[in-house]
């Protein structure tokens, strides 16, 4: 009784007393199993399907393209404005291991970490929209969860910025049939299946104007004020390979929605009208 | 007899590793069987309840340093699997396969119906995915102990 005694005591721990033992293991017992899979990826890469994955790789090197002539023309129209140069977004590719463990149900590994940029809360992407958000971070690898973790949640809005709300996982009898919804929607507005949602860059995580996914049909009004949608997600998690990560500065000071060409509406919650969030720290855990 | 004890714990280290390499070396989730499982409850018959729980609980750490939620779960259920396991020798001698089978699909369900209290996942997954569960690992542990006992020509 003493050993599962012992396993309640480490249960119980905070996280910073279990995150060295399970970066330990990772870096040590677990890294020939981690990097095996890392190969597999690699290999996969190059014979299976190469019009896939070059597909996939060009449309990622699309966004990041698209994404630095938008922060030039940015730089460039503040300094037009003389106003100060902010910290612009920045993205790395990297490549998705699954992890097949019931533990690590809803997770994925990255083979980027602490050494690269990623930091705790660096949104994960792929040319289709939000894929997730890195959860904790090693010096070269990162976790994360992706959008069918209970613990995954969203700030978001319709493109156009007419409806607010967060947007959380809905668990179907089988992993397949997960959906998102968007709750906490005005009462009074009506959002019509087949519209867009996007990150709405409040909370600041992920930056604004990221496809979520494109509204089902209502899932309830509850109690009179507020109504809920399900979502149809952009990106199914178990195909994707490679997505891209944010390395720069997230929520509402940055804003991604030319690249998805969302036509969002600005903020009435804006940058301007609200004191900055607090950043990330890098060597947080949200565990 | 030394021999026969050598043989097992290399079958379950065995086990341990294929488990590792099928599911996070290869990625493949509920489509391979939970080994590890199966050998933590396989080495308990054959271990004093201190040491059962004790390889229970090193393995349960191994699984949960990949768990971005509630460290410590696997570690709390395959210790406390370990001990019930090899507790269970108190009360049912011998290893028939009928035996084992039984033994193999309680203890994985016991193992994640613990899991399931302990991590904020969905309570209704032990009517569904959980019996499947044991039953893959039922059917996998008897073909591995099979497979153990034909090669080492033990009864």
């Amino acid at each position: 009784m003493g050993v599962v005694a012992l396993a309640l005591i480490l249960y119980a721990l905070p996280t910073e007393y279990q995150s060295p033992v399970r970066e330990g293991l990772r870096a040590t017992v677990l890294r020939p199993f981690l990097a095996f899979q890392e190969r597999i990826a690699q290999r996969r890469g190059r014979t299976v399907d190469v019009a896939a994955i070059r597909a996939q790789r060009d449309s990622l090197a699309a966004l990041v393209t698209a994404q630095a002539s938008l922060a030039e023309e940015n730089r460039r129209l503040r300094a037009l404005l003389a106003l100060q140069e902010r910290a612009g977004d920045a993205f790395i590719p990297a490549d998705v291991l699954h992890v097949g463990m019931a533990t690590a149900e809803s997770t994925f590994m990255l083979n980027v970490g602490r050494a690269e940029g990623v930091r705790v809360g660096s949104p994960v992407l792929t040319p289709e929209g939000l894929l997730g958000v890195v959860w904790s971070v090693d010096e070269h690898q990162a976790q994360a969860i992706d959008w069918t973790h209970p613990e995954f949640r969203v700030s978001a809005m319709t493109a156009d910025g007419l409806a607010y709300g967060i947007v959380e996982p809905r668990h179907g009898r089988y992993p397949e049939e997960a959906l998102l919804a968007l709750t906490g929607a005005p009462f009074h507005v009506d959002i019509a299946p087949g519209r867009r949602i996007v990150t709405s860059g409040r909370g600041g995580v992920f930056p604004r104007g990221i496809v979520v996914g494109t509204v089902l049909g209502i899932e309830e009004a509850d109690t009179g004020w507020r109504k809920s949608y399900l979502i149809r997600p952009a990106v199914r998690p178990e195909g994707v390979a490679q997505v891209l990560v944010g390395v720069g500065r997230s929520g509402r000071e940055a804003d991604l929605s030319a690249l998805w060409h969302v036509s969002a509406a600005p903020d009435p919650l804006g940058a301007d009208s609200l004191p900055p969030l607090p950043a990330l720290d890098a060597d947080e855990d949200t565990n | 007899m030394a021999r026969s004890k050598y043989g097992f714990s290399i079958f379950v280290v065995f086990l341990v590793l294929i488990h590792l390499v099928l599911h996070v070396g290869m990625g493949i989730g509920e489509s391979a069987p939970d080994l590890m499982t199966a050998a933590v409850l396989l080495a308990a018959r054959r271990m004093r309840a201190a040491t059962a729980a004790l390889l229970g609980l090193l393995l349960g750490i191994l699984e949960d340093s990949l768990a971005l939620v509630s460290f410590g779960a696997s570690a709390v259920a395959f210790s406390f699997i370990a001990l019930l396991g090899a507790r269970s020798r108190d009360l049912f001698e011998g290893d028939s396969m009928l035996f084992v089978a039984v033994y193999l699909f309680l203890g994985k369900a016991l193992r994640d119906a613990i899991h399931v209290l302990l991590t904020p996942a969905e309570t209704g997954m032990l009517l569904t995915a959980t019996p499947v569960a044991a039953l893959y690992v039922m059917v996998a542990g008897l073909i591995a102990l099979g497979v153990y006992r034909a090669i080492t020509g033990e009864r």
